[in-house]
């Protein structure tokens, strides 16, 4: 493990923690670190909605055939048994859990995914959601990386609180609901970007958070601008 | 995908009230339901838009009727900020110190109609916010987490009724919606059906409400699930021309 990227990277992800910072963009930058720090391949955010359905909230990439396979999760699978026990569930050759999780772990080595983490993410006593890793190449993990997949799961759970903060929202089941929002929010502007210019899901969403960075604007807020066409957006629009 | 779940129940308990007027499923029925299922002494619902006058829907008695007129005359209240925020809005007591301060004239109004508590749900899908549906009650007090739970699911409920209205020739629904009154399942893959919302505008030239409707709209004439269509869209096995008549949609496939 390489200690100056990982101090690097915890220096970041607490200074992204500002008052009125974007839950979806931050989670995005934390998967993103996922990928970058502990050599995973693809990491998703998951966080449960008031059904106990789990719902991607955000991954180190926007195409739709990652997100499904998270969300595919909703059967069966590492991140469902994790949110399920609280407990990390960690596997480091796919192909042995088969009969374990029969449609997931075909669809996962379909994706060209052989190994996957997933760490719960704790709020007190509540299970809220599940951090997700997947790796191409089956094998053990690096003994040092599940904790650190740990800790970054609680940044995420520290993110959800941080969020609460900022809008005075005392009620968890609703501030969680806001959340959940804010991504339908995102994908349908990614969807009219997309559409608009030609672009996969990636590069729209890639698009909207480096246009929210330029103009220094909530990711959230630029989506709905961008969806109700209700300012200018020079430089989005054409 | 589980059935036992909140949404699935409360949408069994709004059918229920439709059965029982003998008549379609409408926003009156997510009302009264609400007023069964949860400690409240009433529910009343406005249709909210940015750009055109907000009118209110329904109401379950005199009092609702009063704290929606009052609100959206006045322009403050739980329900315009629940809009405005797009967040849930829930004052415990209109006499508290804070709720007299944030809304002076609302809140004694609303104390004077009856009302003690209000909270004040955002219907909303996104970028799509048609409305809001706020409870009242007598008594001061807070909902618990499972009673907040279910007002979400209630407004979540309303938002697809109310949106579903809006389909032209919505009397001869098929498909989309199962024989016992409930919706399809929105949770699992939504982000296809989200996305598809957003292409949908691009393509059509409308806003997320209309785009959501046609999808919506297309799905019930064909029978087929909403989340099908959705990812034949994202697929770009599926265009919408950009014209007023859903039926003219040209299949690619």
């Amino acid at each position: 493990m390489n200690q100056r990227l990982l101090a690097k990277t915890f220096v970041e992800l607490a200074d992204n923690l500002v008052a009125d910072f974007d839950l979806i963009d931050f989670l995005r930058l934390l998967t993103d670190r996922c990928v970058g720090m502990l050599g995973a391949s693809a990491a998703g955010v998951l966080l449960a909605d008031r059904d106990g359905e789990l719902r991607v909230m955000a991954a180190s990439d926007e195409q739709v055939r990652l997100l499904e396979l998270f969300q595919l999760q909703n059967d069966e699978g590492p991140c469902l048994d994790c949110f399920r026990t609280g407990a990390p569930v960690i596997v480091a050759n796919l192909s042995g859990e088969a009969d374990r999780w029969p449609r997931f772990v075909a669809a996962a080595h379909r994706s060209g995914f052989g190994a996957v983490q997933a760490l719960p993410m704790r709020l007190r006593d509540e299970v809220v959601g599940a951090l997700n890793l997947f790796h191409a190449a089956p094998g053990p993990f690096d003994p040092d990386a599940t904790p650190l997949a740990q800790a970054l799961a609680d940044v995420a759970t520290i993110s959800l609180l941080q969020q609460r903060t900022a809008h005075r929202s005392t009620v968890l089941n609703e501030q969680l609901q806001s959340a959940l929002n804010s991504r339908v929010l995102i994908e349908q502007a990614k969807g009219k970007l997309a559409e608009r210019r030609g672009i996969d899901m990636e590069q729209a969403f890639t698009t909207l958070r480096g246009y929210a960075r330029a103009h220094n604007r909530r990711l959230s807020d630029l989506a709905r601008a961008f969806i109700d066409d209700s300012e200018a957006l020079p430089g989005l629009r054409s | 995908m589980r059935s036992d779940n909140r949404s699935a129940r409360i949408q069994v308990l709004v059918a229920e009230q439709a059965a029982r007027r003998g008549a379609r499923v409408g926003v009156v029925d997510v009302c009264t339901a609400a007023v069964a299922a949860l400690p409240v002494g009433g529910a009343g619902l406005s249709a909210m838009s940015r750009s055109a006058a907000s009118h209110p829907l329904c109401s379950t008695d005199d009092v609702s009727e009063q704290l929606e007129e009052l609100q959206l005359t006045l322009g403050e209240g739980p329900c315009v900020d629940a809009f405005t925020q797009g967040s849930a809005v829930l004052t415990s007591d209109l006499l508290a110190a804070e709720v007299q301060d944030r809304w002076a004239v609302f809140a004694d109004a609303a104390l004077e109609a009856g009302a003690r508590a209000v909270y004040a749900f955002p219907l909303q899908m996104g970028a799509i916010s048609p409305g809001v549906l706020d409870l009242y009650s007598q008594v001061p007090g807070r909902l618990d987490a499972e009673e907040l739970a279910d007002a979400l699911a209630f407004a979540d409920t309303a938002t697809l009724v109310l949106l579903d209205s809006r389909i032209d020739g919505a009397g001869d629904l098929a498909g989309g919606r199962s024989a016992d009154g409930r919706y399809e399942d929105l949770g699992a893959y939504r982000a296809e059906i989200d996305q598809a919302t957003g292409m949908l505008t691009a393509q059509l030239g409308v806003g997320a409400e209309e785009a959501f409707v046609r999808l919506r709209a297309y799905s019930y004439a064909r029978g087929r699930r909403l989340a099908a269509v959705a990812a034949d869209v994202v697929a770009h096995r599926l265009t919408f021309p950009p014209s007023a008549d859903t039926d003219r949609t040209d299949d690619e496939a």
